[in-house]
């Protein structure tokens, strides 16, 4: 490496924060910048609530969302807690009974477990062999009973996108809400919840070069009534996210929302160009098999399996790369990536898969360096195998 | 993305610090006797006194599907091991202690090797990867056995 820092490939992972959202951050921290509890009466904290509520217009404009319609949370794994979990529980009287798919986030697995211990049925759909959910494999799990529909717009270990209008049909056609994950798709598509129909939809900030610690979370207008909070202690956020708001935070991820805004068409083609010359370089060392839909997916994320490696081995002896076996989240386990095995990958191959992520800073160089370094440790492991 | 911190601060915390430790990956890194060994001859002295035939054995354990899967290839003359190679499909710390392995056997023999619990110590294996460590010992006890079986056999 003679010094260097690796090429970072794991923008699924997180993104390295923009100078400008940095900027905006660092304002809001010191004794003459913008320091308040936006809760308080006074100056500072007026300044500080005029800071956070900007933030919010800047946000929900990313989504296409009225700005009174999100709330701050503390990421996009709060905000799929605080949507599956609010929302089961204060439906319980209803009808105990929620579906999504084996392939979401653990932050959308977890808190159904956590459901199912309270007494909720949960279906877990099937993906086809591509990763995508066909619509009417969720019209056929809808039950009288069901109160909530959960499915990730895009998903961060193979980057497909779902097709979220469709199934958002099907759950309207009975009336169940439905839940988005779009933690890997906010700033890298557009996205318009009243073209998507989603009720809930959660998104954060460090994925979009925002920083780590702050998300939030959209409910479409007749939602308020039925989603229980989390936490309690002073009544923030309508009620439905007590705390001190992190003015930091919000005001960086704000900057980032209205940054991406305007550059994801731009950060999607240079993606969609890198990642096409990564697949082309990686290809020719045969038994590399793509996970995931071939084009219905996000720009950034290149899933791969190679056969006869084990993924930690490879992993490990990219040295000049900072990458992932799968989410970064689980990847202190052991286990072969559930996703994967979702989509039918044997357990070998599910344990030999890379995830390569790109983004706006990702370079060509980068790319090359990551060819050539994958080429060679392929090429040893396999020699080395039995 | 360049950054000016690539290299670990001298009294790191372990969380930044190479999770495989600077044994295993300096043994991961050069996996020098991995592979086939090269067909051998028979083996004496100028007058063809002593004369040793030559032999492989290989013993094998693991399978892919469990994240393993070992192969030792052992060449003896007589009770003699004269070379180790080995095949191996898994983590790091898998192809670290084969390789390792093979070195210790070709230099000071099978007696010194000791077993599992020696090798996770020797290289700082995390105990949850001991499991990996024991797929290696049946592999090997696997060769041994083999070749203690052509010796009786011979």
């Amino acid at each position: 490496m003679s010094g260097e820092a690796p090429a970072y490939l794991d923008y699924a992972a997180t993104t390295p924060v923009d100078a400008r959202v940095a900027a905006a951050m660092s304002e809001c921290l010191t004794i003459d910048g913008v320091f308040g509890n936006p809760s308080s009466m006074h100056f500072h904290g007026r300044q500080a609530r005029e800071r956070v509520e900007r933030a919010r217009v800047q946000a929900a404009a990313l989504i296409h969302a009225p700005p009174q319609q999100l709330i701050w949370t503390s990421g996009a794994t709060e905000s799929n807690n605080l949507a599956i979990l609010g929302s089961a529980r204060a439906a319980a009287k209803r009808g105990r009974h929620l579906i999504t798919a084996r392939t979401e986030h653990k932050s959308v697995l977890d808190p159904c477990h956590r459901l199912e211990h309270e007494g909720f049925k949960v279906t877990y759909l099937d993906t086809d062999r591509e990763g995508l959910i066909a619509p009417e494999r969720v019209r056929e799990a809808l039950r009288d009973d069901t109160v909530l529909v959960s499915i990730m717009h895009a998903n961060n270990e193979i980057g497909v996108l779902q097709d979220i209008e469709a199934i958002a049909a099907v759950c309207q056609e009975r009336a169940v809400p439905l839940h988005v994950d779009a933690a890997q798709s906010a700033g890298k598509v557009a996205l318009d919840v009243a073209r998507l129909r989603c009720d809930l939809l959660s998104f954060t900030a460090h994925k979009l070069y925002g920083p780590k610690g702050i998300g939030a979370l959209y409910f479409a207008p007749a939602r308020r009534a039925s989603l229980q909070p989390l936490m309690f202690g002073g009544g923030h956020e309508r009620g439905l996210r007590s705390g001190t708001l992190a003015v930091q935070q919000i005001a960086g991820f704000g900057v980032a929302c209205e940054l991406a805004a305007a550059a994801w068409a731009g950060d999607a083609a240079h993606c969609e160009r890198l990642r096409a010359r990564l697949w082309r370089g990686l290809e020719p060392l045969g038994g590399v098999l793509l996970n995931g839909h071939a084009t219905q997916r996000v720009a950034g994320i290149l899933n791969v399996s190679f056969t006869g490696i084990e993924g930690e081995s490879l992993l490990m002896a990219l040295s000049e790369l900072s990458l992932s076996t799968g989410s970064a989240c689980i990847s202190d386990s052991d286990e072969p990536s559930y996703v994967l095995r979702a989509l039918g990958r044997d357990t070998e191959l599910a344990q030999s898969s890379l995830r390569f992520s790109l983004g706006r800073y990702s370079r060509d160089e980068d790319v090359e360096l990551a060819i050539a370094a994958v080429t060679r440790e392929v090429r040893r492991l396999r020699a080395a195998a039995p | 993305m360049k950054a000016g911190a690539a290299a670990v601060p001298a009294g790191a915390p372990a969380a930044f610090a190479d999770p495989l430790g600077p044994a295993v990956r300096a043994l991961f890194a050069d996996l020098r006797h991995a592979g086939d060994a090269p067909p051998g001859a028979a083996r004496g002295d100028a007058a063809g006194a002593g004369v040793a035939a030559e032999r492989m054995v290989s013993g094998e354990a693991g399978r892919e599907q469990r994240g393993t899967r070992v192969r030792f290839m052992l060449r003896l003359a007589g009770e003699r091991l004269l070379q180790v190679r080995y095949r191996a499909y898994g983590c790091p710390y898998t192809l670290a202690a084969c390789e390792w392995l093979a070195q210790r056997l070709e230099s000071t023999g099978r007696a010194s090797i000791g077993g599992p619990a020696d090798w996770a110590r020797d290289l700082s294996v995390p105990p949850a990867r001991l499991g990996r460590l024991l797929v290696v010992e049946d592999a090997l006890t696997a060769a041994f056995a083999a070749a203690d079986k052509t010796v009786t056999d011979s």
